[in-house]
């Protein structure tokens, strides 16, 4: 490796992090894809416990949040972190670590839930050895990234680096909380919590899961990579002081809205689905702001893959955060609970938000980082239409699949009796599965011709080396 | 000192930022769940609810390991029409035991929290072998494997009885010198089968809750 | 100017949409002509297909019976879908005349009208497909169809609206999240309704 100047950003972690991000996001993508597949088709298990759906299902959601959401998420905050703060990465050799260890920890994680090591709690599957190596990576990932705003060239710490700050404490406190459990042997442990109060807890951990490390977390993506791409500061300043803590404060509280009807308490409820209603404010305020953004300084804006994928991203945002607090409703959520449309919604975001601005952000970040240009725009483009139609057609199809089984699993007759069968209602789901089988290929192919591209795109180069900028004294810390 | 110049302060100050957020996200946390966690009710168990056996908990951990609960939930809402498919709506009082608790958020399959003896033990080995022989259109997956591996190899039952208990559940010195022993000769399907069997029979219509 | 020419260019957009829309951009139509002239019966297409589908063989959602409803309620029910539609119309439109400023686009009212009305045409004469009320079959055909529409949304805003491409894709993707999200708002309320005793008997 060569020797590394105190006065250069350290890009290579970057452009390693983005690398596993995309493999990841095309393995678990096709773990999705392959259990959609099995539902329509049981048979392709071929009686292999480890093609089962029961675990590859959790294969497919923990490579996705940890292995490309977090790894991207890392790439992005060590790209950020470094040109918010004028200064090169604090303790770079403990950036690779946490580079290095965290793709260890998704492929072995992986590997055990494959061989049946399962908490059963959602996106907190990993059992505990792995919850302390999590742990310990995460507090390095914070050292170095609240070691390189410390040492910062710049007075204000930059709205980006809010989000990301706020992913590395509030995730730290909801993984240790939720994990504490009672090892019995390596692989298996009890939790703490037992029946309905291990459940308040799980959903606790569960939604803020989404809300600080799929929202909050991309959020910081936003906040950086859009106002980099118009070339013009945030919109309005006040507008993202007031959003980002009202975020932080009410996201906490609408974990309870997963649990509407069991065995808890009606107050919690309650509590979860006003305060579910009311985190639409925040959402919307900062959806409102980045798409103010971009709309005021278009002359500065090229029509790039990048932007047009960050753009549509904000769109899809607002579906999201618009529907989660819909379906919280105690009257919607009564017939979307336990469908597909959950699934479908969970897909709004993943694809729609989450995806795709990480793919518009790679399509930025990566020509920047060994300075030549794209190798096809063509293909990005193919891609960007791939990647709306691929979601589009799952979120129509789970809406269409999660009404009928709600609806029909609440149907009764004149005289109160059922009027369908479990097993009919489950027959006919068939038609939707295919549809969403379509949905993910298409979206899948999509990523994988942006794999090729960016892969094409760094073939052969090496990381561009950019120099701190200098600082204006009025700026620079006391 | 107004608003911004306050949060000119926090912004300037990496260390005054970690504790804001720190403190503005417990908050909804503490309030929600430490309340829960000393709500008595909610850990309390209803009067026909007991401790899983031995088999019943080796069942339970097979059940979590094939992850049963992605596509089956374990909770009946109280609404007619589910009430009438699948029996009496859960009660908090019956989880007690239930470490983690199994209640799903998708019902790709039927809900299973009542599924305890409405069906054979056959019916469910026969099932769990091979589904789409008992139930044509099933799209579930089919698990040979259960009926060739040993109960006893699916951990040490006698350390896990040992850390529920340490975490208040009701065993006995008995119960635990004698869980090696009642797993002998059975297989896991056995085991699975016995945990279904016993779901949902914590709770019958008349108990008071 | 008149809505005369705009016959022909709701059937050339078919075939030619982007000379369409570039004969659209030099056009200055008034909004009611072509609201109560053409979108109008274009927006009655798909009620009227629903009508006569559901009520010769009632909705599938999915499981083996069909959903059959008395004719009154079928009536009913596709006066409230029309409505919503020209609701849903009429808003995207104002919308977007609204967004215009922002975005520096045309702000002739009718040119808002007409786009919205092209861009949704493809769907209205999709909506033949209402005649065989199977929900997969229908999804199977209007998606692709509200694909081809987007599509002739990101190409239409910057043409018809005189605006620079770069503004154009922003100004779309900002009526494509208004769009999901007045989708969504439909489906929660009508399963609020639904779930409060509106419609057909659900055990809640």
């Amino acid at each position: 490796m060569e020797a590394v100047t105190n006065n250069v950003y350290h890009d290579k972690v970057v452009i390693r992090l983005i690398q596993f991000s995309i493999v990841w996001a095309l393995a678990a993508m096709g773990a999705g894809v392959y259990i959609s597949a099995e539902l329509i088709w049981p048979g392709i298990d071929f009686g292999q416990f480890w093609l089962s759906f029961g675990r590859l299902r959790p294969l497919h959601t923990n490579g996705i949040i940890f292995g490309f959401g977090v790894s991207a998420l890392m790439a992005t905050a060590f790209y950020s972190v470094q040109r918010t703060s004028h200064v090169p990465l604090f303790a770079p050799k403990l950036a690779w670590f946490c580079c290095y260890a965290w793709q260890l920890l998704v492929l072995t994680g992986g590997l055990s839930l494959l061989a049946g090591w399962n908490t059963s709690k959602e996106y907190a599957e990993l059992e505990w050895p792995f919850d302390i190596v999590i742990a310990v990576i995460w507090v390095c990932f914070g050292v170095v990234f609240f070691g390189t705003i410390a040492t910062r060239k710049i007075k204000p710490i930059y709205i980006s680096n809010w989000f990301y700050g706020a992913l590395i404490i509030v995730i730290a406190m909801l993984h240790i909380v939720n994990n504490l459990a009672i090892p019995v042997s390596i692989g298996k442990s009890y939790s703490l919590y037992a029946g309905a109060q291990d459940a308040v807890v799980q959903w606790w951990y569960g939604h803020n899961a989404v809300g600080f490390l799929l929202t909050g977390g991309f959020l910081g993506m936003m906040y950086y990579f859009l106002p980099k791409h118009a070339e013009r500061p945030i919109w309005s300043y006040r507008l993202s002081v007031v959003a980002f803590w009202a975020f932080t404060y009410s996201y906490i509280w609408a974990g309870p809205h997963h649990l509407h009807y069991n065995s808890i308490p009606e107050w919690v409820q309650s509590l979860g689905m006003v305060m579910s209603i009311v985190l639409l404010a925040p959402s919307w305020a900062t959806l409102i702001n980045g798409v103010m953004t971009v709309s005021t300084a278009w002359e500065k804006l090229r029509t790039d893959p990048a932007l047009k994928f960050i753009v549509l991203s904000l769109a899809f945002y607002g579906l999201a955060t618009f529907e989660g607090p819909m379906m919280s409703l105690r009257s919607v959520n009564v017939v979307s609970h336990f469908t597909d449309w959950t699934i479908g919604h969970v897909h709004s975001g993943a694809l729609g938000w989450n995806a795709m601005i990480t793919y518009g952000t790679f399509y930025f970040m990566v020509p920047r980082l060994v300075g030549r240009e794209l190798h096809s725009v063509r293909l990005a483009n193919i891609h960007f239409w791939l990647a709306l139609a691929g979601t589009m057609l799952y979120i129509v199809s789970m809406w269409a699949a999660g009404v009928s089984q709600g609806l029909l699993w609440l149907s009764v007759d004149n005289i109160g009796e059922l009027s369908f069968s479990f097993k009919d209602i489950m027959a006919s789901m068939a038609p939707y599965y295919g549809l969403r089988l379509v949905a993910g290929l298409i979206f899948l192919s999509g990523t994988a011709l942006m794999a090729f591209n960016l892969f094409m795109t760094l073939k052969g180069q090496h990381a561009t080396r950019v120099s701190v900028p200098a600082v204006d004294p009025a700026y620079g810390v006391s | 000192m107004s608003g911004l110049s306050l949060h000119k302060k926090i912004e300037e100050n990496a260390g005054l930022l970690i504790f804001g957020i720190l403190f503005v996200s417990a908050i909804g946390g503490l309030v929600q769940i430490l309340p829960i966690l000393n709500q008595d009710s909610l850990s309390t168990a209803t009067e026909n609810t007991r401790v899983y056996s031995a088999v019943e908990l080796t069942g339970r951990d097979i059940y979590i390991r094939e992850g049963c609960s992605v596509c089956h939930s374990q909770q009946v809402r109280p609404l007619i029409a589910e009430v009438e498919r699948y029996g009496a709506y859960s009660r908090a009082g019956e989880f007690v035991y239930d470490r983690p608790f199994l209640w799903g958020s998708k019902r790709t399959g039927p809900d299973l929290h009542r599924v305890g003896g409405k069906f054979s033990d056959d019916w469910h080995r026969i099932h769990l072998i091979d589904p789409r022989s008992v139930v044509e259109a099933s799209i579930m997956p089919a698990y040979p494997w259960l009926a060739d591996r040993d109960a006893s190899d699916t951990g040490n039952i006698s350390a896990k009885l040992s850390a529920l208990r340490i975490l208040g559940h009701p065993y006995s010195d008995e119960d635990i010198d004698n869980a090696d022993a009642d797993l002998q000769g059975i297989k896991e399907i056995d085991a699975l089968i016995a945990y279904l069997q016993m779901l949902g029979t914590g709770y019958s219509e008349g108990d008071s809750s | 100017m008149g809505t005369e020419i705009y016959s022909h260019l709701l059937i050339r957009s078919l075939y030619q949409p982007i000379d369409a829309f570039q004969e659209l951009a030099k056009v200055e139509p008034s909004p009611m002509g072509v609201l109560f002239r053409y979108t109008i019966w274009l927006l009655l297409l798909p009620p009227i297909f629903s009508l006569i589908g559901a009520a010769n063989f009632g909705w599938r959602l999915g499981a083996d019976e069909p959903l059959l409803l008395p004719t009154n309620s079928l009536v009913l029910i596709s006066i409230g879908y029309f409505l919503a539609l020209v609701f849903g119309l009429i808003t995207t439109a104002i919308i977007s005349s609204w967004m215009a400023a922002t975005y520096g686009a045309s702000a002739n009212f009718g040119k808002h009208v007409a786009l919205i009305t092209i861009v949704g045409e493809p769907l209205a004469i999709a909506s033949v497909i209402h005649l065989f009320p199977d929900v997969f079959v229908n999804l199977l055909v209007l998606i692709p169809t509200m694909m081809w529409s987007m599509y002739l949304l990101y190409k239409g805003v910057p043409i018809v609206l005189d605006t620079p491409p770069e503004r154009g894709m922003l100004m779309a993707s900002s009526l494509v999240g208004w769009l999901l999200v007045a989708a969504v708002s439909l489906l929660g309320l009508s399963m609020a309704l639904w779930t409060l005793g509106v419609g057909p008997l659900l055990g809640v």
